[in-house]
């Protein structure tokens, strides 16, 4: 793939916002400072379902440097006490959504380990802590569920009065009578259970606000990282109850944030109320071990699957069971994310006639969960991928023939699909017969037979996947361009960068849609200046929606900048051409530039469109070599071919697909977020203990493109941020069953650690 | 309360600290030079590695009184008149970088690796980068931009 080099003030650079990053110029939430400001730091709960008998907090408040100490009184006097939701259809049998109160501090209750039960807020940050530790908390400790299984067993512990069962919401898709029918008539069914593991999406940067409150205006301003400015708006809105007019989101740098930075965290809203309450600025700076407490996890579904087959092999049907844990509360993305991303790509990229899927959503004493990368995607990709590749190894079909059988041809698409989604358009056939070659599949048996004589034992997985990228929270995405008379030209966006390089690519489409050099053009997300309508970063969607905005905002500016062009030049405006930022037409054959245009108004548009999701695709293969003695499992290689459409800037995309892969990489082998059963105590609570991907762990993909342009977008653009997790999962896994399956293993649940595989081998070995 | 003296990239800084503040802490809230990074709590993110007396450190790991009297280097002092320094340049070159929050530690380190192996294996990169988390990357484009750096280095354009 052709690296794109750019050449910004005679540096040759990758991006343009690398300059700042790489200088310490970048930033980021924490950095934000506001004179007078004072510092908060939160007591959290040690238990995870407990009464709260009584809240002392007398000695804290004497603290000195101690300016006040908020419980759970203040956030129900407030009644900041019910987060949204995103769940905006109904469940099964008309189910309507239980909505559990989370009151912004614990009150009477709390539900798991790390929810805030009271807040110092003081002179300096080091004072608050030092506070914090003489609040004393009285508790009388609860029964505890952390298995979403055991939850739904009758007699489990409740943790909501308003949650019978702790089943807040029960959806269902596809045709339940029909796929009965096709599972009778199947000559072969393949059953497996699988956890689709509870992960940390752990960006670098944790977490930080900074709120201000001006009593002037009555304002709010926010300083804090978002995926975009009117999610975060959206969502404190619709905790607090104030309106959405009230706050000014400042956001400049997001340390990275793969969903978990989307939501309006209850910490936040505590700020809000203290920032007023005490006329000071107040700033919170999370540690590492509060994020793993606190920050949303991701995944975390539990899922029984079947398909259904002839005896040729063929798809008949497919059945899903699945629980997805939500932990103690619902977050805004948490339920919808799980049920609907995962019911609109259910048949994969399979013609399965009969499809049915039941989903329940659990509450469980751990912290909650959210959209993570992929949110959904990954997860129902690892679940058909596993059961497609074990169908093969059942029925004793090549992993590829299978898939080969039973796609969807090319020429059915536009798909509908059983659960009532449309897929756009693929060329699966081309991508998949791509991705052999480039893998040189038919090659494996010697390279097994190579491994083999160096005693290890060699696997090949593949996974070939389709997903939706998202339809956006706002049913339009709004872009716009400014002129200055000096000749630059700024698009605003709503969509934020988290690291995707937004201000290169969507400078280039701006560039090349006016047709002026890329310097000229720069980018500014989530600038309270200019609001505008429209989505934040998620769901694999900016290309589509704000990049997409940006072409149609370019293309409007030219219109209008013809129009006014027109008057100065005495012409038609049809009469009037445009081409590289100037004008020309007439009968003086002047030339009018963009810039010329702004030297004597604001020159400025804003275009907006509606874009519904487009539906990537892809194929990747991975190889990998096991140590039996000690259980290692290395990458032998890794390779996917892709279809995100056309590709707007290739470097992005292979970073993208590089860091999607890694996380993909880190939860099949490590990574893997675990509650002691008994007390519901986080075992994984830091860096020391919980697995992240280093350097070394994928050393090389190798990547080809396989574009079929898509129509949603004037740019033919699908999305990619999420397909190298939504891939990852199932060829990594299927490659290590692959590897174990000669010894007679025929599953096992991420995370694949070397102690897992070696006792699995062991175990194995003793049976023969 | 202690009082310190620090150069930091060249300049000079006498404050009073509490004995408990963390070198990390005091170069970004008492200096202001937040390009210094604080990704964790346990000393394993290396988001905020600096150089003090030329050694590269987790500047989370050592109290700012303990660096009295040091030469520290951070983010803030790689790059030279404008000029940026070679591992700043190898890692744009390479797309090393996406968020950016673990790229100045991320720099710092391969700075002192390189300055102690100034031509590492693809091996002996990765075990380098053992105590430097990116969650963005997948470390691929990393350990190109630490070889890119290497050959910048040594005078290769």
């Amino acid at each position: 793939m052709e690296h794109h080099l750019l050449e910004i003030g005679g540096v040759r650079m990758s991006r343009r916002e690398d300059l700042r990053l790489i200088t310490g110029a970048g930033k980021y939430a924490s950095d934000w400072n506001l004179p007078g400001q004072l510092h908060a730091t939160f007591l959290r709960a040690d238990r995870a379902h407990a009464n709260i008998v009584s809240v002392n907090t007398e000695a804290a408040e004497k603290h000195p440097g101690v300016v006040r100490v908020f419980t759970g009184e203040d956030a129900m006097r407030s009644g900041y006490t019910k987060p949204m939701t995103m769940l905006t259809f109904k469940g099964r049998g008309g189910m309507e959504v239980l909505r559990p109160e989370r009151p912004v501090l614990a009150h009477g209750k709390v539900r798991c380990v790390g929810e805030p039960v009271a807040m110092v807020v003081a002179e300096s940050a080091l004072i608050a802590q030092d506070a914090a530790e003489l609040i004393e908390v009285e508790y009388e400790e609860l029964p505890v569920v952390i298995d979403p299984e055991a939850a739904l067993a009758p007699g489990a512990p409740q943790l909501h009065d308003n949650v019978p069962g702790n089943v807040p919401f029960d959806f269902e898709a596809g045709d339940a009578g029909a796929t009965e029918a096709a599972f009778a008539k199947a000559a072969h069914v393949t059953r497996l259970k699988l956890a689709v593991t509870r992960v940390a999406p752990n960006p670098m940067e944790p977490r930080a606000c900074l709120v201000a409150y001006d009593a002037g205006t009555d304002m709010y301003t926010v300083h804090v990282h978002v995926q975009g400015v009117n999610m975060m708006r959206k969502q404190l809105a619709a905790y607090t109850g104030l309106p959405e007019e009230k706050f000014r989101i400042m956001a400049h740098d997001v340390g990275g944030a793969f969903g978990q930075r989307s939501l309006a965290y209850p910490e936040y809203c505590m700020q809000l109320l203290a920032a007023k309450q005490l006329g000071r600025p107040v700033k919170w700076i999370a540690t590492r071990s509060e994020g793993f407490m606190t920050d949303s996890h991701g995944r975390a579904n539990y899922v029984s699957g079947e398909l259904a087959l002839d005896k040729d092999g063929k798809f008949l049907g497919a059945r899903l069971d699945w629980i997805a844990d939500m932990g103690a509360y619902l977050t805004p993305t948490g339920p919808v994310s799980h049920l609907r991303n995962p019911s609109t790509c259910l048949t994969g990229v399979y013609r399965i006639p009969a499809l049915y899927g039941r989903w329940r959503t659990v509450l469980t004493n751990t912290n909650p969960i959210a959209a993570y990368r992929g949110a959904g995607r990954p997860d129902v990709a690892y679940v058909i991928e596993r059961l497609v590749s074990q169908a093969a190894a059942d029925l004793k079909m090549d992993a590829a023939e299978i898939r080969r059988r039973n796609f969807i041809p090319p020429e059915a698409f536009p798909y509908k699909t059983p659960t009532g989604s449309t897929y756009e358009n693929a060329d699966l056939p081309g991508v998949l017969e791509k991705a052999l070659k480039l893998a040189d599949w038919n090659g494996f048996a010697n390279r097994r037979r190579q491994s083999e004589k160096a005693g290890k034992l060699r696997g090949i997985g593949i996974a070939t996947v389709i997903e939706n990228t998202g339809a956006g929270l706002f049913p339009r995405d709004e872009v716009q361009i400014e002129v200055a008379a000096g000749g630059t030209v700024t698009a605003y966006t709503v969509s934020h960068s988290q690291g995707q390089g937004h201000e290169t690519s969507f400078a280039m489409i701006v560039a090349e849609t006016l047709g002026i050099a890329f310097e000229r053009v720069q980018l500014r997300q989530g600038d309270e200046d200019h609001p505008l309508f429209g989505n934040h970063t998620g769901g694999s969607r900016s290309t589509v929606g704000a990049g997409s905005a940006c072409h149609l905002a370019a293309r409007k500016l030219i219109e209008e900048g013809r129009a006014l062009a027109a008057l100065e030049l005495d012409a038609e405006p049809s009469q009037v051409e445009y081409a590289n930022g100037s004008f020309r037409g007439g009968e003086s054959k002047r030339t009018i530039t963009l810039a010329d245009l702004a030297k004597s108004r604001v020159f400025s548009v804003t275009a907006q469109g509606s874009f519904s999701s487009t539906f990537p695709n892809g194929c990747h293969i991975a190889e990998v070599e096991i140590d039996p003695d000690t259980g290692v499992t290395e990458i032998a290689s890794y390779v996917t071919v892709d279809d995100c459409g056309r590709v707007i800037n290739h470097t992005i995309v292979e970073g993208q697909m590089h860091g999607g892969v890694a996380q993909g990489a880190g939860q099949v082998f490590g990574e893997h977020v675990v509650y002691d059963r008994d007390s519901g105590q986080l075992m994984t609570g830091s860096f020391a203990d919980y697995y992240m991907p280093r350097a070394g762990l994928v050393r090389e993909i190798t990547m080809e493109e396989h574009p079929t342009p898509s129509k949603v977008s004037p740019l033919g653009v699908k999305g990619m941020g999420e397909s190298g997790c939504t891939a990852s999962l199932p060829a990594l896994t299927n490659a290590v069953l692959d590897a174990l399956r000669p010894l007679g293993v025929q599953h096992l649940d991420m995370p694949l650690t070397p102690a897992k595989v070696w006792h699995a081998i062991q175990a194995a070995r003793t049976k023969q | 309360m202690a009082k310190v003296e620090i150069t930091v990239n060249g300049v000079k800084h006498s404050r009073d600290v509490e004995d408990r503040v963390l070198l990390a802490n005091f170069l970004r809230e008492d200096l202001g030079l937040t390009g210094t990074h604080i990704g964790c709590d346990t000393s394993q993110c290396g988001c905020c590695t600096v150089h003090v007396d030329g050694l590269a450190v987790k500047s989370c790991t050592m109290l700012a009184v303990q660096a009295n009297g040091a030469n520290v280097v951070t983010i803030e002092g790689m790059a030279k008149n404008g000029a940026l320094h070679p591992i700043q340049q190898a890692f744009t070159e390479c797309h090393g970088l996406q968020c950016g929050f673990c790229t100045p530690g991320m720099i710092m380190a391969v700075a002192g690796l390189l300055k102690y192996n100034p031509n590492p294996t693809d091996e002996q990169i990765c075990h380098g980068l053992e105590g430097n988390l990116c969650r963005c990357t997948g470390y691929i484009n990393i350990v190109k931009a630490v070889k890119r750096s290497a050959e910048l280095m040594s005078g290769k354009k």
